[in-house]
């Protein structure tokens, strides 16, 4: 267990040796690993922000149900207690077909022309206000009141929510794609930074190797410094998606502002950078002992 | 105890270094190995390390037989033996106090009781004023010496010297017979291959003559 240990030491005094010997170079590569994070990161992170932001918004859909024109007070009264009885529909208000024409004389001007009517040709109606919901909900309340014979027409006002909705589907999609994408791309470029490692330190390798190392003893100082390249690499990332958010605040201040909101974008939260850092540190880790096992083998 | 039954060698590309070679060689046993570059000695040496396999035969290194053995299992029979190379294989990015210190380091050694150890063999070899530099300073005999204590610090029962005395004029090669001398009245197995046989002459050992691949007498 000791000895067990002293190697484990030894391997991250080794690793250590590495990073402190071409400071450069380290910093290069930790950016470069830094950069692969902050891409998908940032995108992460916007497309977050963007979701909070979507429940912030007043997102009360209004619904108008149009009754057709032949209908009677046992209608309504039916209607009325569809309307009653939905949990969707937070508040509805009726409008008559006298008030609604009544409306329509001093709204649009066309005052003389309605006049010259010989009977009232609006039907009767409702608005409602329904609750914050997903669009299939709503569709479910239109069709159930579609369905009475009364009812013309309905009309939601879903369109918006749906173009959000799907706005946002998008863009976790790309921040998978692109995470994939960069995922890969640490995979191969940690792969090939301890390549160069490999045969920066060829010669100690081979001599190790003559005079009794393990497999494992010289994989383990590789394996470390994936470890540690990922660390920090993911931390340079993470660094880069902040000053990022630093640099958007006040553009994003002003835009607020227009609207009348006040609105902060917020780096990803504890649970997101946890799991980033352990992708980070797995795909680094994976590559390098793909790497690893690979170049020992040719130089046996 | 070092065997070699009916062993041969043939590199890829069909060139045969060592051609159906049986002989032993005794625990304790002080044995020279003569010849010619490209007559096989190091080819030999580098079978008992277990560096090269023999393409048919048995090599049997203490009670193992190297022709048959896992490669996980190799670096723990290297770490019985010794290697002393003619380019010394010296690491140049380390303390010679440091490349002494890697035998024992590979075997996670204690430090305190590894360092004791380094500071003997380099003291073994008249170099322990000079742990502290960067092998670059020492001369072709000196770093040869570094080479021979980095070989005997974990104290193996076998020392393979491929020309050790190779590129050293006489007196420093001298120098060097009379350490291996030294490891050889403590029990060290030792083999030595050279090919220049007047120095092996002074000592009365046993000589192996090898000759394109085959022993001569």
């Amino acid at each position: 267990m000791r000895q067990w240990l002293r190697l484990h030491r030894l391997a991250i005094g080794s690793t250590l040796r590495l990073f402190a010997g071409s400071p450069v170079a380290s910093g290069l590569n930790l950016l470069v690993v830094g950069i692969a994070v902050a891409l998908p990161l940032g995108l992460y992170t916007l497309v977050a922000n963007l979701q909070t932001l979507a429940g912030q918004l007043p997102t009360e859909a209004q619904a108008s149900v149009f009754l057709t024109p032949s209908a009677n007070p046992a209608d309504l009264a039916r209607v009325e207690a569809l309307l009653k009885q939905d949990d969707n529909v937070t508040h509805y208000r009726h409008i008559g077909k006298e008030e609604a024409l009544k409306e329509m004389e001093q709204s649009s001007g066309m005052g003389e022309l309605l006049a010259g009517l010989s009977s009232n040709p609006l039907p009767d109606a409702y608005t409602l206000t329904l609750r914050e919901g997903s669009p299939a909900l709503l569709d479910a309340l239109g069709n159930k009141l579609k369905a009475d014979p009364a009812v013309d027409v309905v009309q939601m006002d879903t369109e918006w929510a749906r173009r959000l909705a799907a706005l946002i589907v998008l863009g976790r999609e790309a921040v998978t794609t692109v995470a994939a994408l960069f995922g890969a791309g640490l995979l191969l470029i940690t792969a090939n930074l301890i390549r160069m490692q490999i045969l920066t330190r060829r010669d100690e390798i081979e001599v190790s190797k003559l005079i009794g190392a393990t497999d494992s003893f010289i994989r383990r100082p590789f394996l470390y410094f994936a470890i540690l390249q990922g660390l920090l690499g993911a931390l340079v990332g993470f660094g880069l998606v902040a000053a990022a958010l630093y640099r958007l605040a006040p553009s994003v201040a002003q835009l607020a502002a227009l609207y009348g909101e006040h609105y902060a974008l917020s780096l990803p939260d504890g649970h997101a950078f946890g799991i980033a850092l352990l992708a980070v540190t797995l795909l680094s880790l994976l590559g390098a002992s793909l790497s690893v096992r690979r170049h020992l083998r040719a130089l046996d | 105890m070092i065997q070699f039954n009916q062993v041969s060698k043939r590199y890829p590309g069909g060139f045969e270094a060592l051609k159906n070679l049986s002989f032993q060689i005794d625990t304790g046993e002080l044995v020279f190995l003569a010849g010619h570059s490209g007559a096989g000695k190091s080819t030999l040496l580098r079978l008992i390390a277990g560096i090269d396999r023999p393409s048919t035969g048995s090599v049997i290194v203490n009670g193992q037989n190297l022709a048959a053995i896992r490669r996980g299992a190799v670096p723990f029979v290297r770490r019985h033996i010794g290697l002393i190379f003619q380019d010394h294989k010296i690491l140049f990015d380390r303390t010679v106090f440091d490349n002494v210190m890697l035998p024992l380091d590979i075997v996670g050694y204690d430090r305190r009781e590894a360092a004791r150890r380094a500071r003997a063999a380099l003291d073994k070899v008249g170099l322990l004023g000079r742990e502290k530099l960067n092998p670059v300073s020492l001369s072709g005999g000196e770093q040869q010496r570094l080479c021979i204590a980095r070989a005997v610090v974990h104290r193996p029962s076998i020392l393979l010297a491929d020309e050790p005395t190779g590129n050293l004029d006489r007196a420093y090669a001298l120098d060097i017979m009379e350490l291996f001398k030294s490891f050889h009245q403590v029990g060290v197995t030792i083999v030595i291959s050279a090919h220049d046989e007047t120095l092996m002459a002074d000592y009365g050992r046993r000589i192996l003559r090898l000759s394109k691949g085959q022993f001569t007498q």
